[in-house]
């Protein structure tokens, strides 16, 4: 037999690409989404539950989420996991805080510095997993005590920020608009899009073009597969490894910035239990927590499918959040099931 | 034949540096704090009181919880929603202690289900719950992580609703020995831990319970082909541990008189699996030690109690633990320990030391 070099093959037709069978979880969230979404269309509908306003406000609103969701898909794809990104985050806004209103120092500095701090913490963190052999479990656990502890030294209280730059940023805002009879005309209601809005789509993009289209997104897959075989191949594992959780740190503190123009203040307890919304969001789309399968694109969904279920109960009006919750571990429980379902299809498929 | 006292292999156990970890951590806190050890009996109440008393009676809730931890990562996974289980266990008592609110406005030394019902309902439920994630993990074949990741963001909202949002209180005297009561001049708490740590290692040492529960950790399928039912030991692996984390969260709200189900067990995930791994069971499953996990709650508490003493804020022990333990992961990681017991080998040959097989 002759191995065939892949150039060799002829590329297949965009319709066999689009419809992979290997794209079926993210079809799942999306498939999902849109009957949620068509369920709040029909009920809210006649309340702006389908304006723009309403799909702008969700994106904004989870923007931070979004964020670090990017990073911690790299993560959970080379089959590891970080507890630390809402407590690193939570950091950032205490950096910016106090950096800004108790010692003065100019936000733009404040934020370089946290992004410093999250990308080296998560470097640390990486070595000690490469390294010394620590279940990333334990050790980006031992990096939120830290990170939480640290927020509180730092203070106790929340902290809000009153700083021009802060509300610059946070206040920027382009309204959308219409071309009409020779003049621009907001739409109603207005719907905006606001820095986050443009930094969640902007890291979703980046990620994904990383993931699918460079060699370190390969080597990211490559190590979940199997890190064995991606080191027998002679992979940088340790490498690759190291860099995903320095660039989850990266994401982190940039969600945390992302966080701090949302609320314009720091809190040490800010986004307490916020890394299972982040690695719920991604399980949601369709990453699967023993590593190799998951793209950038499902975890947006993910995402925003996590933040249709608040915002319907918002709409509602009469429900009590805590049913947010539930719900929340309801959907986690039927994509799971819809996980081992496609896995065990798979399995069966490849053994016949 | 007699086993010789082989110093290699105690140096090379995890178990011995958790010991050292928390004599060196005593000592310093000695120096630092001269009435650390100090423990007094005052007849008037006929309690024991003292720094070291305190300690292990604010262990009891992340003991207990642990335990069932041990043997769930024994078995290679993990439990997240424990913490939640705390706070479910607590609503559930604290309605049956008071059902209605608007009906029973003030606390007092009252309770409306009988009392046996206020104990066993919550831990029946957080029995149940465990058998849930049991069930998910053996029957489906999920990952733990992500099977208890369910409950964990489910069960405060479960929790919540139970209570209706409220925190009830109460003054029911015999819910409140649970917590604040005391036998044989020991806080109660500690007298519940010593019984739980005891049945559990009984029920694995004694029974070959936890010889199947070592032997799923390190390879489930050759434990399912050699005859055992992996299935049935993982199911009873988290039903223990939810009823464990029933008992905490009774002992939790009795200590507080009340419910509290934003941060009733708050962390208490987080802090059961570190003081597992601490006490030197390894997150990948296979041997697990009991001893070494009480061993490692206690470090963590000491910690707490430590930090303390210097006015740091409660939030901020947090810092100080993950430094602490940082270390004693460190100590602990496989290439560390490595290095330490090849050093003493090249240390034993080079001084022409007896030759060990």
């Amino acid at each position: 037999m002759r191995f065939v070099l892949n150039a060799d093959v002829k590329r297949q037709s965009l319709g066999v690409r689009i419809f992979n069978p290997k794209y079926i979880m993210v079809y799942a969230t999306l498939g999902v989404f849109f009957v949620i979404y068509l369920f709040g269309a029909i009920m809210y509908g006649d309340r702006g539950f389908t304006s723009l306003r309403t799909i702008l406000l969700m994106f904004s609103d989870n923007a931070y989420v979004g964020v670090s969701a990017v990073g911690m898909t790299m993560v959970l794809i080379t089959g590891g996991i970080d507890l630390s990104v809402a407590a690193v985050a939570s950091l950032t806004g205490m950096f910016i805080a106090y950096g800004t209103t108790k010692l003065g120092i100019d936000p733009l500095w404040c934020m370089l510095f946290s992004l410093a701090v999250g990308t080296g913490l998560g470097l640390v963190m990486g070595a000690a997993i490469h390294y010394l052999n620590v279940p990333p479990f334990i050790t980006t656990l031992t990096g939120m005590f830290l990170a939480r502890g640290v927020c509180s030294l730092i203070s106790r209280e929340s902290i809000s920020i009153d700083n021009p730059t802060i509300d610059a940023l946070a206040g920027w805002k382009w309204i959308l608009t219409y071309y009409k009879d020779g003049q621009w005309v907001k739409i109603k209601p207005m719907a905006y899009i606001n820095l986050s809005v443009i930094v969640f789509i902007a890291m979703i993009l980046i990620g994904m073009y990383v993931l699918q289209r460079t060699r370190f997104g390969r080597n990211v897959y490559a190590i979940g597969g199997s890190e064995q075989s991606a080191k027998l191949m002679g992979l940088p594992v340790g490498r690759t490894k190291i860099a995903v959780y320095a660039i989850n740190g990266f994401c982190s503190a940039l969600a945390g910035i992302v966080y701090v123009l949302y609320v314009k203040s720091g809190w040490n307890l800010a986004l307490s239990g916020g890394e299972l919304d982040v690695i719920s969001s991604a399980v949601i789309g369709g990453v699967m927590l023993t590593g190799g399968v998951g793209y950038m694109l499902g975890t947006m969904f993910g995402v925003m499918l996590k933040a249709t279920i608040p915002s319907l109960i918002t709409f509602e009006g009469s429900l009590s959040s805590w049913w947010g919750k539930i719900a929340t571990g309801a959907l986690l429980l039927l994509f799971i099931v819809i996980q081992r379902a496609v896995v065990t299809y798979t399995d069966r498929k490849k053994a016949a | 034949m007699k086993r010789k006292f082989d110093w290699d292999s105690v140096v090379r156990s995890k178990i011995f540096w958790a010991v050292v970890a928390e004599v060196v951590i005593l000592l310093v806190s000695e120096i630092l704090k001269p009435d650390f050890f100090r423990i007094e009996y005052k007849p008037e109440t006929g309690m024991l009181y003292g720094v070291l008393i305190d300690i292990l009676n604010r262990s009891a809730e992340i003991t207990i919880i642990a335990m069932g931890m041990t043997l769930v990562i024994a078995l290679g996974g993990t439990d997240l929603s424990v913490g939640a289980l705390v706070a479910v266990s607590g609503a559930m008592a604290l309605k049956f202690l008071r059902w209605d609110v608007t009906q029973y406005p003030t606390p007092g030394d009252y309770t409306i289900m009988p009392f046996y019902l206020v104990i066993l309902a919550p831990l029946a439920v957080c029995t149940l719950m465990g058998a849930f994630n049991g069930l998910l993990i053996a029957k489906l074949g999920m990952q733990p992580i992500i099977a208890t990741l369910i409950l964990m963001v489910a069960g405060r909202g479960i929790a919540q609703i139970t209570t209706n949002g409220k925190q009830f209180t109460t003054m029911y005297t015999p819910f409140q020995v649970i917590g604040q009561g005391h036998l044989l001049a020991l806080p109660m708490p500690i007298i519940i831990t010593a019984v739980v740590v005891l049945c559990v290692a009984l029920f694995t040492r004694k029974t070959s319970f936890g010889m199947f529960v070592e032997s799923v950790g390190v390879n489930p399928s050759a434990s399912r082909v050699s005859g055992l039912q992996s299935d049935k030991i993982i199911l009873i692996a988290f039903m223990i541990t939810g009823f464990l984390s029933g008992i905490s969260g009774l002992i939790y709200s009795s200590r507080i008189s009340s419910c509290d189900s934003n941060n009733a067990g708050i962390n208490n995930e987080m802090n059961a699996i570190l003081a597992v791994v601490i006490g030197g069971t390894s997150m990948s499953g296979g041997k697990f030690s009991l001893a070494g996990t009480v061993i490692g709650s206690l470090i963590i508490q000491t910690i707490v109690t430590l930090v303390y003493f210097f006015g740091v804020v409660s939030e901020a022990i947090m810092a100080f633990e993950a430094m602490i333990i940082a270390v004693v992961i460190v100590l602990q990681s496989e290439p560390v320990r490595k290095a330490f017991a090849s050093r003493r080998r090249r240390g034993a040959a080079a001084t022409g030391g007896a030759v060990r097989a």
